[in-house]
């Protein structure tokens, strides 16, 4: 019923849609506004609990076949036809996010520049990096033409992802640094570190490998466990992995158990009043 | 779209119904949960701040609006309400605009909490950017250009972790980081004075602020992970002995948790 409501529309009807849902919006926004702060912390509960419950039971009911032309070995649930247009509405309020974001960006960076204090230029740049991205964005979305398309290429490509690469680029830096004082030899710890470091990088590359080369490579052979890459296997796969689940089954039954608070209203101290 | 297993079906509201009990004993009973270092540390890099009489960064990552980010949040206004007792400057960096307004609601709530409601300062909490490195690159400028007496990093972090920390370390921040995200772990440890790691994560809202409810989720989850590890246990046994003697049994119970 709700694909139904919401078809895909265009021209004049799509331009009323857009009207119609910025209203109604607006309409929305006031009445929660107007709504004593007492009341609208129920409100979020009760929408918190709704959604959560929505895709609980979405998720855990049993499923049966549901085929469709574009997927034949589809499964679902009598709820499940409901999770696109539901999944909808985080993409309409992620939208009205986006500009409270771009709001606070410009807020920040407007006093800055109308007061002249320091930093101002950078401010300066802000917007006309804003400017400038979004006209020659909306030009190229417009009129696609060859002048338009490199542009964007150019502001895009070639200066926004190469700037993404150099911030990336400099973790290489940082990783030595990084690693340098995390295998200084201090205590116990470190020096376990250290050494099961040097293992496992020894055991990565050729040069490392070429260590124990001579011991025996046949499996049945006791002596073959002291090859370098099946000690960096046993470290990686024995050690570190066993480990590194361990800490995922605690971060998963954390993850529950928070979901579990912020579902039923239980995790007001952390954002609204304490429990006394 | 994903559905439960058989298993899932049992076990995941099985896990959820020994949590839900423990919150609702917890209420009428004294819980005690252990001492954890790395949120201890918050109290000194606090102090520390007040001492120096410089800001104090709180990230909360990359995160959307998840599970982590908010519980990410709910340590953030922790720290908050903490460091407004002795009028220091927070810092909020944003990268997510979802989160934004949330946050900056959860910020100015905990100003009012404290008495503080003048300290909060709007333009504290502020949208950098979604761009992970143009993000990075924010925090990382204002870590230094604020020159941060102290840096705290919980919520979901992906590559920019070692910037923000690096660059921490650099300006001489006392730096307490937290993060779901078991890769980025590593990188923590080796930047950051303290680290709490994996479920402790979970547990700081409840370390911190001592609330029945949220202590009794702690050893509920507890109780959970003690089902689990039994699971595990159990499991390997049965594997091994079905191997030993040829059985299909072991099969099948690698099915059964597939």
């Amino acid at each position: 019923m709700l694909n139904q409501l919401f078809q895909p529309a265009h021209g004049t009807a799509l331009a009323g849609y857009i009207l119609g849902a910025i209203v109604f919006s607006l309409i929305v926004f006031a009445a929660l506004m107007a709504v004593p702060p007492r009341f609208r912390r129920n409100i979020i509960l009760m929408a918190t609990f709704v959604g959560g419950l929505f895709y609980a039971l979405e998720f855990f009911w049993p499923v049966h076949a549901m085929p469709t032309p574009e997927d034949p070995t589809r499964v679902g649930n009598f709820l499940s036809p409901y999770v696109v247009p539901f999944g909808d509405i985080t993409t309409v309020i992620f939208a009205w996010t986006v500009g409270l974001g771009v709001i606070n960006l410009c807020q920040v960076h407007g006093k800055r520049v109308i007061k002249g204090a320091s930093g101002a230029f950078n401010s300066m740049a802000f917007f006309l990096s804003m400017i400038v991205m979004l006209v020659v964005y909306i030009l190229q979305q417009a009129h696609p033409n060859a002048i338009n398309k490199n542009m964007k290429v150019l502001l895009f490509d070639g200066g926004l992802q190469s700037l993404d690469a150099t911030m990336f680029s400099i973790i290489a830096f940082y990783i030595v640094s990084a690693a340098y004082r995390a295998f200084r030899v201090r205590s116990v710890e470190a020096t376990l570190l250290l050494c099961t470091a040097v293992i496992v990088m020894l055991g990565q590359i050729a040069i490392g490998q070429m260590l124990t080369q001579r011991i025996p490579a046949d499996p049945h052979n006791f002596v073959h466990n002291f090859r370098i890459e099946i000690i960096r296997d046993w470290i990686m796969t024995k050690a570190n992995a066993p480990a590194t689940r361990a800490v995922a089954f605690g971060l998963g039954i954390g993850g529950l158990a928070v979901a579990l608070r912020i579902w039923l209203g239980l995790e007001r101290g952390s954002y609204f009043e304490s429990q006394g | 779209m994903e559905h439960a297993s058989t298993t899932v079906q049992i076990l995941v509201p099985l896990l959820s119904i020994v949590i839900v009990l423990t919150i609702l004993i917890a209420r009428r009973r004294n819980l005690f949960i252990r001492r954890i270092e790395g949120l201890t540390a918050i109290d000194e890099a606090i102090g520390r701040t007040t001492e120096m009489g410089r800001p104090m960064v709180c990230s909360i990552g990359l995160g959307s609006l998840d599970v982590p980010t908010l519980q990410a949040l709910a340590i953030t206004t922790y720290i908050i309400r903490a460091s407004a007792r002795f009028s220091n400057r927070v810092i909020v960096p944003i990268a997510d605009a979802t989160i934004y307004p949330i946050a900056e609601v959860a910020v100015r709530e905990a100003y009012v909490a404290e008495g503080r409601s003048e300290q909060f300062n709007a333009d504290d909490v502020r949208f950098l950017s979604d761009r992970q490195f143009a993000f990075a690159a924010s925090v990382a400028g204002l870590i230094a250009r604020e020159k941060a007496a102290a840096c705290f990093y919980f919520g979901s972090f992906y590559a920019e972790s070692l910037i923000f920390a690096e660059m921490g370390r650099q300006t001489g921040a006392i730096q307490v980081a937290g993060t779901p995200s078991t890769t980025q772990i590593p990188f923590f440890i080796a930047a950051c004075d303290y680290v709490i790691i994996g479920d402790e994560f979970y547990a700081a809202s409840a370390y911190l602020s001592r609330e029945p409810t949220l202590l009794g989720s702690i050893v509920g989850q507890d109780i959970a992970k003690g089902i689990l590890i039994g699971i595990v246990v159990l499991g390997s046994a049965i594997v091994s002995i079905a191997a030993a003697v040829g059985s299909p049994m072991g099969q099948s119970f690698f099915t059964l948790f597939k």
